[in-house]
């Protein structure tokens, strides 16, 4: 799940917190390169608090200034493999549930918020 | 620098050399187009090494096949003056088993003409076996014709021989990527609605995207996925979000239940390449930085089949909730499950022109942008392409176009020259574009489903003329016709 370039809400309250998920793990090749790449992109707390709230307690508490290549597979599993099939996503300043079905994120605004 | 007969699909014409230019900036090879006129069923090009042939029938879906060129000329005596002065790049298959092939572009060849063709390449010389099967080399001559339609045997047989150019060279390889759109067949797919994508033009957008290992292509109008399948093919990461999820999931309802475009990315092998699919408004969307998109391909949708639509209500009707509505039993309306937040039509001017500024953000420097944009042929103009500071539109002679008669469809292909993120779109509406404004111009797709549905009338002769058709810059010219009232006319 790409988790930290999509959680995000209106009002900048960041990361969503997760609840009630069903986790799978799906193997996928690895790309070490293309992870290293994204590193700059990356919330590093927000991702490592997120992965915690998943189980996940493989990521080092600060962003590694040299990556071994366990980390980054480490990495590479956090935000290739574990995907949320089902569950929620709450909003930390609004709290606006987002579910997910079937691996699919409803992230679309309820009425009241679109204008604000 | 080795010359190369490409023999070439004569369909998408317009996205052919787009295509190939694409092909060569993935794989980092220079290309250049000798044909005078590209656009015929030959295509010679000069390229470094044989390598990028390769590339090339691997990638293309258009290039049926590739050989080195040795000779040609405008007849056949020509052709086999230049050929006796270069015999010396026959000296490596002197001993190979060979064959020869005659084929015609546009034309199919009389078979008994094959062998005296054949044969006048005698002085060749080579000295290797005569292999029909599996020969080590294959020599190829191309006769290419201009189109002509000749139904007739007898009309077959009379222009035989009537060739504008004829060409001879060694056979490098046959196009992989021609049987891709086939493979990827819409009809054949685990899953696709109504709104998909044609396979072939679906590679033939992939293309523009430069899709390789590694990188990300985000559609923003999902959709079915169409435009996904042929980008993961190449092995970039693909994401997609769309305001409707349903079109992602399909029927099948269920918590064990792949989505659909799941199901058809792995009928292709590629689902580990899809990253995630998501429903929201892009409008209003959860992107939290810009900067990290390799390319973003999209067919928005423009109204004839699914119209394109974001949050909010349509003016006129409802006013937008600013509170929640809480049912008398206490429930808010909005947390109860199949809630679908209201939403207005997103007119295709404003749309477009907010997807170059969504792609000028999301894009890392260099990356591309690619979408069709509908439009009626009679309003066409230069201008019709948003222009954004940071993104620059890459044509080739007059653009890439799928002409439908009164209207077509153009591929647009846009790069991030801009090297910062620069701050996000605010997706609000664009004034230029509001009739109220009374707009000089409106491009070619403003209203475009409205025009579909009313069989294009013309906007000059429409009863009531926007006002973007009266020409700004011209004085109304003033006819008088004797005995009659002034009348006005423009030009």
């Amino acid at each position: 799940m790409y988790i930290v370039n999509v959680e995000n809400c209106t009002k900048d309250n960041f990361p969503l917190s997760f609840s009630e998920v069903e986790l799978v793990i799906r193997p996928a090749p690895e790309n070490l390169e293309f992870i290293q790449r994204f590193l700059p992109k990356l919330d590093w707390s927000a991702l490592v608090d997120t992965a915690r709230s998943l189980g996940d307690e493989s990521l080092p508490e600060q962003m590694p200034d040299q990556w071994t290549d366990d980390q980054l597979k480490a990495l590479h599993h956090v935000l290739m493999e574990l995907h949320v099939e089902e569950g929620n996503m709450t909003c930390r300043g609004c709290g606006h549930v987002y579910p997910i079905s079937n691996g699919i994120p409803n992230m679309l605004l309820a009425e009241h918020e679109v204008g604000r | 620098m080795p010359q190369y007969i490409l023999r070439i699909s004569l369909e998408h014409k317009s996205f052919r050399i787009p295509s190939l230019l694409s092909i060569s900036q993935v794989f980092n090879f220079p290309i250049r187009f000798i044909s005078k006129d590209k656009y015929r069923g030959i295509l010679i090009v000069e390229l470094e090494k044989e390598e990028d042939v390769h590339h090339i029938l691997e990638r293309d879906t258009l290039v049926l096949s590739a050989s080195e060129l040795y000779a040609e000329g405008k007849t056949y005596s020509e052709l086999h003056d230049q050929m006796r002065g270069n015999l010396r790049v026959l000296a490596p298959y002197e001993y190979a088993s060979f064959k020869f092939t005659l084929e015609g572009a546009n034309h199919r060849v009389v078979e008994s003409r094959t062998t005296e063709t054949v044969e006048s390449f005698a002085y060749t010389d080579l000295k290797g076996k005569i292999q029909m099967k599996d020969p080590e080399v294959e020599f190829v001559i191309y006769e290419d014709y201009d189109f002509e339609i000749a139904h007739t045997s007898e009309a077959r047989y009379k222009r035989d021989g009537k060739f504008q150019h004829v060409y001879f060279g060694r056979r490098v390889g046959f196009g992989k990527g021609r049987l891709l759109p086939t493979k990827h067949d819409v009809k054949a797919r685990a899953y696709y609605g109504n709104t998909s994508m044609d396979s072939h033009m679906g590679f033939l957008m992939a293309g523009q995207a430069l899709p390789a290992p590694g990188k990300i292509v985000y559609d923003p109008f999902v959709g079915t996925g169409s435009m996904l399948y042929a980008s993961a093919h190449w092995g970039a990461y693909v994401m997609g979000s769309d305001i409707d999820g349903r079109q992602i999931r399909g029927k099948s309802k269920g918590k064990e239940v792949k989505p659909g475009i799941l199901r058809a990315a792995a009928q292709y092998g590629t689902e580990d390449l899809f990253l995630d699919c998501l429903t929201y408004d892009v409008t209003k969307s959860p992107i939290r930085r810009g900067g990290w998109v390799d390319a973003i391909i999209t067919d928005p949708p423009y109204g004839v089949r699914a119209g394109a639509k974001r949050l909010g209500r349509k003016e006129g009707g409802k006013p937008l909730r600013d509170e929640p509505y809480m049912f008398p039993d206490g429930r808010y309306s909005h947390q109860l499950p199949g809630y679908l937040p209201p939403s207005r039509p997103y007119e295709l001017a404003n749309l477009t022109l907010d997807l170059v500024q969504l792609a000028r953000w999301l894009l890392v420097p260099g990356g591309r942008l690619v979408f069709f944009l509908p439009t009626v042929n009679e309003d066409y103009q230069e201008v019709d392409v948003p222009v954004v500071e940071g993104m620059k539109e890459l044509k080739v002679d007059e653009g890439s176009v799928q002409d439908f008669g009164k209207w077509g469809r153009r591929l647009i292909t846009m790069e991030k020259t801009a090297q910062d993120d620069g701050p996000p779109p605010t997706f609000e509406d664009h004034e230029e574009f509001d009739l109220r404004n009374q707009p000089e111009h409106l491009p070619g797709h403003h209203g475009f489903r409205e025009r579909y549905a009313t069989g294009f009338s013309s906007r000059k002769k429409s009863e009531n003329p926007s006002p973007a058709n009266t020409p700004p810059s011209l004085e109304p010219v003033v006819s008088v016709t004797p005995g009659s009232k002034v009348q006005y006319q423009h030009i």
